[in-house]
């Protein structure tokens, strides 16, 4: 199942399948490409942040980015 | 000869930067420490160099007022040596940034700092493999107590520009 980011529950984890086009950039250098696993660890609301463990390192969103990400969920 | 400390936001720039020079920059455990850039110079092999302590920056594609002073120091500075600094234990996004400061032609050497703290997470590093696929010295080094911080200093002459291409060769090919 797939989903966006934004939308993951906590402790939840998947494969990035698709990063809006103008993005892709912005985010690579925060560790965050398709195919990446990451896993949702913490998630505030309105604006966002979203936390997000990739390669063992925290990374932060805002919630606007981590709605242009979508995740592919572990089942 | 001119020298950048370029990295992420608080992987240790600010610690090597007063390490190398004897200055005294603030150091705080948190990032974004460093938004304005400060200057200093040290002497290698009795040459005098000139260092800049760059605000830490993801990439090369600013975000942020700190991320833009780090990108527009990189280019205004053209004939100069980037000291690439890396949290070992966050290795994958480092080398990104460090590809791309690559990319624009500039010679660099690579300081895996935190390497204790890498060592304690049981993140195991190639070095010598690492140093083959990019064609760039990489040192382990621990900032704050100034392990390995000779080493850089003085390999820092071998630093000259590496093609993209001969990465991505010697890498295996793009995946």
């Amino acid at each position: 199942m797939e989903k966006k980011l934004s939308e993951m529950e906590y402790e939840e984890e998947g494969t990035v399948t698709d990063i809006e086009g103008t993005l892709r950039k912005k985010v690579a250098g925060m560790g965050i490409r398709v195919g990446k696993r990451l896993k949702m660890i913490t998630k505030q609301p309105v604006k966002g942040p979203v936390v997000v463990v990739v390669d063992e390192a925290n990374t932060s969103l805002g919630l606007n980015i981590a709605e242009k990400i979508i995740v592919e969920m572990k089942s | 000869m001119k020298v950048l400390l370029m990295g992420h936001p608080n992987v240790g720039k600010s610690v090597f930067f007063n390490r190398l020079t004897g200055a005294n920059v603030t150091e705080s455990n948190y990032p974004g420490t460093t938004v304005d850039f400060t200057k200093g110079y040290m002497k290698i092999d009795g040459e005098d160099v000139e260092l800049i302590d760059v605000p830490g920056t993801f990439s090369l594609d600013p975000k942020d007022k700190a991320e833009e002073v780090a990108v527009a120091i990189l280019y205004e500075n053209k004939d100069v040596k980037v000291i690439c600094v890396i949290d070992a234990s966050k290795i994958e996004r480092g080398v990104y940034l460090a590809l791309e400061i690559l990319e624009e032609g500039y010679p660099i050497v690579i300081a895996l700092n935190m390497w204790d703290a890498a060592v304690d997470k049981n993140i195991q590093i190639d070095i010598n493999n690492l140093q083959r696929i990019l064609g760039v010295a990489v040192v382990p080094t621990v900032a704050i107590s100034g392990e390995g911080i000779k080493e850089l200093t003085s390999r820092l002459k071998e630093a000259r520009p590496v093609e993209i291409d001969d990465i991505i060769r010697n890498a295996g090919g793009l995946t």
